[in-house]
């Protein structure tokens, strides 16, 4: 309910670019396709073609009408339709994504686990110094550093990647490393909260090692919030990767997002925001049932309501 | 809803922290090195650009690509212009823009969260539906979508990271004036009879600026890596204006043969960022010192 609430809301939001972009979008669209003398015909087919003599609402209408059949229009800058681009070149973002999500929870996991096995020794001084430093890097920054002192100084991956697999591992692990500093942090408080309380105390007592009950017990209480900062975040992730991608000369939506936004392509970026809008909440629903199947007095929870 | 209204009178009291905040961070370690980082910073951004022979936008097609010298400490760049003028001139857009964002979300957070904690009713849930629409929209998403409506320039790069980010602060606005109001003094302010106003501006506001002022420090890094970031894409600012990011994309391909052209604005980013995390969560300890890790 509250998750309809603010897709409605939010698709209200990105539609509202359209009347509200600054200038007669037709003007725009000429522009961003740089004919500079347009003929009258031209002119007027792009209008019947925009639908912008209709009422506000009505225009709203037909654009979510569009929206929720997978049609953004056609991109001003090109004159194709935004969803066969965007098609096109999304495959090769999420494979970044997903892969640099994949590094990240399992690098999080190892540190947080390590961390809190030797909380207050010198694994855990050593995991939390790297993880402020990480938090610090701003992961455009290490892509950078990564490309000039991995890729071209070292020789592994492709300066042009065309999307190569070493290139792929590359720029997820860049991913991952930047995305996984906050994440441990957050693992390693929850893990040394859970080994705090009864239930660690009470296994302690029956002789379990300390080993034992940080992955046993105190593992699956701490796993809730850390899975829905991992979920909260892939709409930041989508929303972060062009610059890596630009980087990385990754063949994904990058490039062409950031095309967009320079020549200020509204239907592009309202189809890159709703994407990202959609994967956010997508992952948000996947992270509430993990939670129901994770933590069964939700379950009960919902039984009674 | 808050109630502000009860009677008589009640001495002024004062948040824990509100004595001496500098000597508290002094005393904590993270804190100290946070100041000392960030005064550093603000240096370079202020005296620099006073002291430093070279005018940062002045190109000298004579001396391009010059190592570090004794003349030009951190060397010239592909148009010779002098890299460490650059970089304190680059300062003013990289934290000072940050600041200016974070000033900025931190005042119509403040606002709009107080009004909501105050007003209640229907404007407290229009408030606040609008506030949770905008959290739906993650992260810079909502950035990418102003900065395409109003087109790529530094003023609308700034005005686009504080429209993506006020809502979060908002809600924690909203959230710690009810907790404020629900506090056993300022029940006891009201029961004395102070007016509403002298509550809401000697207990509540407080209260609410000491949070924001903590989320603000914490989201400062983050902030100051979104500037670069998006003027490393060509988005913020423009030529021939310097900004770190910005200064990182135009050294890039010449790292093989100059790479202090990449590494130094690299490091003062690197260094932004960490003095701001460093100092929001000193602030975040001192203030909450239960929440300490």
């Amino acid at each position: 309910m509250q998750a309809g609430l603010s897709v409605v809301g939010a698709s209200l939001l990105v539609w509202a670019m359209m009347p509200l972009a600054p200038g007669d979008p037709v003007n725009m669209i000429l522009a961003a396709r740089r004919i500079e003398e347009p003929t009258l015909e031209q002119i007027a087919a792009l209008r019947a073609q925009l639908g912008t003599d209709l009422p506000l609402w009505q225009q709203y209408l037909v654009w979510l009408r569009g929206v929720l059949t997978g049609d953004f229009g056609f991109s001003w800058r090109t004159g194709q339709p935004v969803m066969a681009e965007i098609a096109a070149r999304l495959p090769a973002t999420l494979r970044l994504v997903g892969t640099g999500l994949a590094i990240s929870v399992v690098w999080s996991l190892a540190l947080a686990l390590v961390a809190a096995r030797w909380v207050g020794r010198w694994p855990d001084r050593l995991v939390l110094a790297y993880t402020r430093m990480m938090a610090a890097l701003p992961s455009f920054v290490l892509a950078l550093l990564v490309m000039q002192f991995v890729v071209v100084g070292m020789g592994l991956g492709r300066v042009l990647s065309g999307g190569a697999g070493m290139t792929l591992v590359i720029a997820a692990m860049v991913i991952g490393i930047d995305r996984a500093a906050g994440w441990t942090q957050l693992l390693r408080a929850g893990l040394l909260a859970q080994m705090a309380q009864g239930h660690a105390d009470v296994a302690r007592a029956r002789g379990a090692s300390e080993g034992r009950i940080l992955t046993r017990q105190a593992l699956p209480g701490a796993a809730l919030p850390f899975l829905t900062a991992v979920g909260i975040s892939i709409g930041g992730l989508i929303g972060g990767s062009p610059v890596i991608e630009v980087i990385f000369t990754w063949p994904g939506l990058g490039e062409h997002v950031l095309m967009a936004l320079s020549v200020r392509d509204v239907p592009v970026i309202q189809a890159f925001v709703l994407l990202a809008v959609l994967a956010y909440v997508g992952a948000s629903l996947l992270i509430d049932l993990a939670a129901l199947w994770l933590d069964p007095r939700l379950r009960g929870q919902g039984a009674q309501t | 809803m808050i109630r502000l209204t009860a009677g008589g009178a009640w001495p002024r009291t004062r948040t824990a922290a509100s004595d001496g905040l500098l000597a508290a961070l002094w005393q904590h370690r993270q804190g100290r090195a946070g100041l000392l980082l960030m005064l550093a910073l603000v240096l370079l951004a202020v005296l620099g650009p006073a002291l430093l022979p070279h005018d940062p936008n002045l190109p000298n097609y004579a001396k391009t690509l010059a190592a570090p010298s004794a003349e030009h400490w951190l060397g010239t760049d592909a148009t010779g212009r002098d890299q460490l003028a650059r970089l304190a001139d680059g300062a003013h857009r990289s934290l000072g823009g940050a600041a200016l964002v974070m000033a900025l979300v931190f005042g119509v957070g403040l606002i709009v969260g107080v009004v909501a904690a105050v007003a209640g009713g229907l404007l407290d849930i229009v408030l606040m539906r609008i506030v949770d629409v905008m959290m739906a929209l993650p992260g810079l998403i909502f950035a990418f979508a102003v900065l395409g409506l109003l087109g790529p320039g530094y003023l609308n790069l700034l005005f686009a990271l504080a429209v993506a980010d006020w809502a979060y602060y908002a809600r924690l606005a909203r959230a710690t004036a009810l907790d404020a109001a629900a506090r056993p003094h300022v029940e006891a302010a009201r029961m004395m009879g102070r007016a509403p106003w002298q509550v809401l501006i000697a207990h509540i506001l407080p209260a609410v600026a000491w949070q924001l002022a903590v989320l603000a420090t914490l989201g400062m890094g983050g902030m100051i890596a979104a500037i670069s970031a998006f003027s490393f894409l060509g988005l913020g600012v423009q030529v021939p204006h310097a900004e770190w990011g910005a200064m990182l994309a135009d050294s890039r391909f010449y790292f093989t043969i100059a790479p202090w052209l990449l590494i130094a604005p690299a490091a003062l980013i690197f260094a932004a960022v960490l003095a701001s995390n460093q100092l929001g969560e000193a602030l975040r300890d001192i203030t909450t010192p239960e929440g300490r890790s």
